[in-house]
């Protein structure tokens, strides 16, 4: 059972890699090589410059010399000037300056033989030169680069145009030092898909990307966590229009590892699956055969259906990849076999989400409904929730909700904003929940005082009934004892648990530079929270401040307050972060 | 003979001084400044694309001060061309590294000595409008989900960012609307994405599928405003409330509790034995 749905994974993984690739056949490569004495990116500008000796190769081999060469990455345009040598195929010519507009398909050319002229170049024909057709007024002007500082020194860059840039023997400004690489990459591209991530959070990641092309994209990154302190990690991109696919392995330089996968392929307009693989292993040294390793799985497939939507998603989880482990490490069971070596845990579930649609035709009141069908597997129980001993290993449900809501309404100054969402769930085990969520905001804007003003009250109610077995169900618990310490839940607490709260919030913008965001939350939980094992802080504040320190970097710090709920008040660290 | 020959130096002499003089231009000179290409088969090109057909005995000389220069011309260097009416040739160059506002009206004494042959067809493809990259205020006016809970941090994500995924942070300003202004030039085209700060939390469109990004176009004016309407996110597709985990109780304020239950069997993400891996008792470690 487990290698028949290891190697379904694995075949998913081939066709997505297969098809992608097949596609990604079908696109022309077009990319510039540059070398020169120097080579200089800006990135505030996203300008390539290039000076002394300047060879441009484009993609059909055409090869073109001059003296400076500049380009702008996001224009996508570029300008070689100065003694400028065209040589390919079907054209030698010598000339003044050469501009190129790939996104016009146009090269325009100043020849130095004889009378000047404009020659106009239809993509990259060159035996039709097409003298005295109209130029574009700017083709041949250099950008104004002055009091600007390199990002990147270099002596050679591959470009590919819309995506990315890769530098040669490259110096990176760092910290205020250029420090040497022998390749760095730069990604431009409109594709968010090249900044897909598939590395867990770390307190800090500095990523080294040394190899790009049209369609791929490899990183090295150092990074700092909690449980592995400093270490290098590795991520491998491929990427095309509806397709990419994310490889990577954190920590490459530890003795436990996860190697993750993501895939994802747009198949057509209305469908699209996606895929995470994660293995965690572990064993002795740097280089080794993992003593022991678990996985994951999750596949998840989204068709769209008129004015409504289909999700399927699965997790798999397995806990033995290379077999039991030793005795020692499996003392619940019978002390050396886990069943979840052969049956390991899964679940999966299908939903149905309909369009937002209007409740009355002349009336803001507008809802969605959803259905849910989901099943759980777990040979240790599942879903047997929350007093059924020892739980039944499979759970099967049902549900069906939908959400009612306006957007703003206008009353006077203020914006009066509700909604209610309910859902009902059925299990097999015989119980059911109801969840309902009803939230009112009322918000004014104090345009002259920069001031937004929010208020928001919800009330948010989770019902688990159980008939007859409702007492047996929940039981009074007691003496909880968590971390935190002991706490005592009150005997009237069946199952029926309540949350209100109150949200207040403050946003000040006196300019565009600098904004300060408060917001205080007071919640009314039944049964009350104990700290560790659930429920939330009945009290929080967040403080939220942004200000621009230069004309490129802002910086944004938050802390939290928590009025001393499990002993805490001020949350450990300021949250720091730097936007462009 | 000695008078004779005082007569013919003093004519010599004569002549040579006022040989300079007798090559210098008729008329009035005129001036065309912008920054060099190229000089090159006796014409001197400009960045404007146009030429001027250089005098056999152009001279160079500094821009500010006039006298002689150890700069030459060539690319991205300044240069004021001193033309000749009459020749429609340049007789000087005055060079300089400092930047120039180049030309952009021409006289009609420049307008004649341009060597490059006129334009003679049109070119369709070539269109825009017209910016000077003047800051513009945009304010960005994002609508979530009513499911989008109300504490939740919301993001705008660009290509001309990296698409980092927290790049512009937005601040709740309505119960179902979130702000945030920037000033960008005018000219700027970008296209963006809306985030809750991961691409693991990206928006979807109202039938769970991916949606292409949201272009925009910062126009010539004073202030503009981008908005977006999200319907719901990846990581909650159906807008649902996240159910309970094994062995937690199921309230509305713990879909997710921090701490393992006391008092039921664990989880399926901690195995009797503990988790073989590097991160024990966790669920699978999704990226961020």
């Amino acid at each position: 059972m487990l290698h028949m749905r290891t190697l379904g994974l694995l075949t998913l993984a081939c066709i997505f890699f297969v098809s992608a690739t097949a596609r990604a056949g079908a696109v022309p490569s077009t990319s510039l090589d540059i070398t020169a004495n120097s080579v200089d990116f800006f990135y505030n500008r996203y300008i390539v410059t290039a000076d002394g000796n300047v060879r441009l190769r484009l993609s059909d081999g055409t090869v073109i010399r001059g003296e400076t060469f500049t380009m702008d990455l996001k224009l996508n345009r570029y300008l070689m000037a100065g003694d400028v040598h065209i040589d390919g195929p079907t054209i030698h010519q010598t000339g003044a300056a050469l501009a190129g507009y790939p996104d016009l398909d146009r090269t325009y050319f100043l020849p130095a033989a004889g009378t000047p002229e404009r020659d106009t170049y239809y993509g990259l024909n060159w035996k039709d030169p097409h003298v005295g057709r109209e130029q574009p007024g700017d083709a041949y002007h250099f950008p104004d680069l002055t009091g600007e500082r390199p990002y990147i020194k270099a002596v050679g860059a591959r470009i590919v145009p819309k995506t990315n840039a890769l530098f040669t023997r490259a110096l990176v400004y760092t910290a205020g030092a250029y420090l040497p690489v022998p390749h760095y990459a730069i990604v431009f591209s409109a594709n968010s898909h090249f900044f897909e991530n598939a590395f867990p959070g770390a307190r800090a990641d500095v990523g080294i990307p040394f190899n790009a092309s049209a369609h791929s994209l490899s990183a090295l990154h150092v990074r700092n966590d909690a449980f592995n302190g400093t270490y290098l990690a590795f991520d491998q991109h491929f990427v095309w229009d509806n397709a990419y696919i994310v490889a990577a392995i954190d920590p490459l330089t530890q003795e436990q590892r996860q190697y993750n996968v993501l895939g994802y392929e747009r198949f057509s307009p209305k469908f699209e699956s996606r895929l995470f693989l994660q293995e965690s292993a572990g064993g002795p040294g740097i280089i080794y055969q993992p003593i022991n390793a678990a996985g994951y799985g999750q596949l998840q497939l989204n068709a769209g259906l008129h004015r409504s939507g289909l999700s399927y998603t699965e997790d798999n989880y397995w806990q033995y990849l290379l077999g039991i482990p030793e005795p020692q490490f499996d003392t619940i069971a019978t002390n050396s076999y886990d069943p979840r070596w052969r049956e390991h845990p899964m679940d999966a579930t299908l939903s149905w989400t309909g369009y937002e649609n209007r409740l009355f035709s002349h009336a803001p009141l507008l809802f969605r409904l959803r259905t849910i069908v989901g099943m759980a597997h777990d040979i240790y129980g599942y879903g047997g929730f929350p007093n059924e001993l020892p739980p039944p290993p499979d759970s099967f449900y049902h549900t069906f909700g939908g959400t009612l809501y306006t957007s703003g309404l206008k009353l006077g100054p203020y914006t009066f904003t509700p909604s209610y969402d309910r859902q009902w769930t059925w299990f097999n085990v015989p119980h059911e929940t109801d969840a309902r969520d009803a939230r009112l905001s009322l918000s004014r804007s104090f345009a002259r005082q920069h001031v937004n003003a929010l208020l928001t009250y919800e009330v948010r109610t989770t019902d688990d009934y159980w008939g007859a077995a409702q007492l047996a169900a929940y039981p009074n618990y007691g003496v909880i004892t968590t971390p935190f310490g002991s706490y005592t839940t009150p005997d009237a607490f069946r199952g029926l648990a309540t949350s209100r709260g109150w949200t207040g919030g403050l946003v000040y913008t006196p300019t565009q530079y600098f904004t300060v965001n408060l917001q205080l939350a007071r919640f009314y939980d039944f049964p009350v929270p104990v700290p560790g094992y659930f429920g939330q802080p009945p009290w929080q504040f967040t403080g939220d401040i942004r200000f621009r320190i230069s004309r490129q970097v802002q910086v944004d710090l938050t802390r939290a307050y928590y009025f001393n709920f499990a002993n805490q008040r001020w949350s450990p660290q300021f949250g720091i972060q730097f936007s462009p | 003979m000695r008078r004779r020959m005082a007569v013919v130096l003093t004519a010599v002499a004569v002549l040579f001084l006022a040989l300079p003089s007798l090559a210098q231009p008729q008329g009035t000179l005129v001036r065309f400044t912008g920054q060099l290409l190229d000089v090159r088969n006796g014409y001197v090109y400009f960045s404007s694309g146009d030429a001027f057909k250089l005098s056999p005995s152009y001279t160079v000389a500094d821009y500010d001060t006039g006298a002689s220069t150890t700069l030459r011309p060539a690319p991205k260097v300044f240069a004021r061309a001193v033309l000749d009416p009459a020749t429609k040739e340049v007789v000087e160059l005055d060079l300089t590294t400092r930047r120039l506002a180049s030309d952009s009206a021409y006289s009609p004494d420049v307008q004649q000595a341009i060597a490059t042959k006129p334009s003679t067809v049109t070119a369709p493809e070539i269109k825009g409008v017209a910016v000077s990259g003047r800051e513009v205020a945009v304010e960005f006016i994002v609508t979530v989900p009513p499911s989008t809970p109300i504490n939740a941090e919301v993001y705008i994500s660009t290509d001309a960012g990296g698409w980092n995924p927290q790049e512009i942070k937005l601040d709740r300003v309505e119960g179902d609307r979130y702000r945030a202004v920037r000033r960008l030039a005018s000219g700027t085209r970008f296209v963006f994405r809306v985030t809750r700060g991961s691409w693991n939390s990206v928006e979807v469109g109202q039938d769970g599928l991916e949606v292409p990004p949201h272009a925009f176009f910062v126009k010539e004016s004073d202030a503009q405003s981008a908005s977006a309407t999200v319907y719901a996110w990846s990581d909650n597709r159906s807008g649902a409330p996240q159910p309970a985990q094994p062995g937690a109780v199921p309230t509305p304020f713990n879909p997710n509790p921090f701490g393992g239950s006391p008092l039921y069997p664990p989880s399926r993400a901690t195995p009797p034995g503990g988790f073989p891996t590097p991160r024990p008792g966790q669920p699978p470690n999704r990226p961020g």
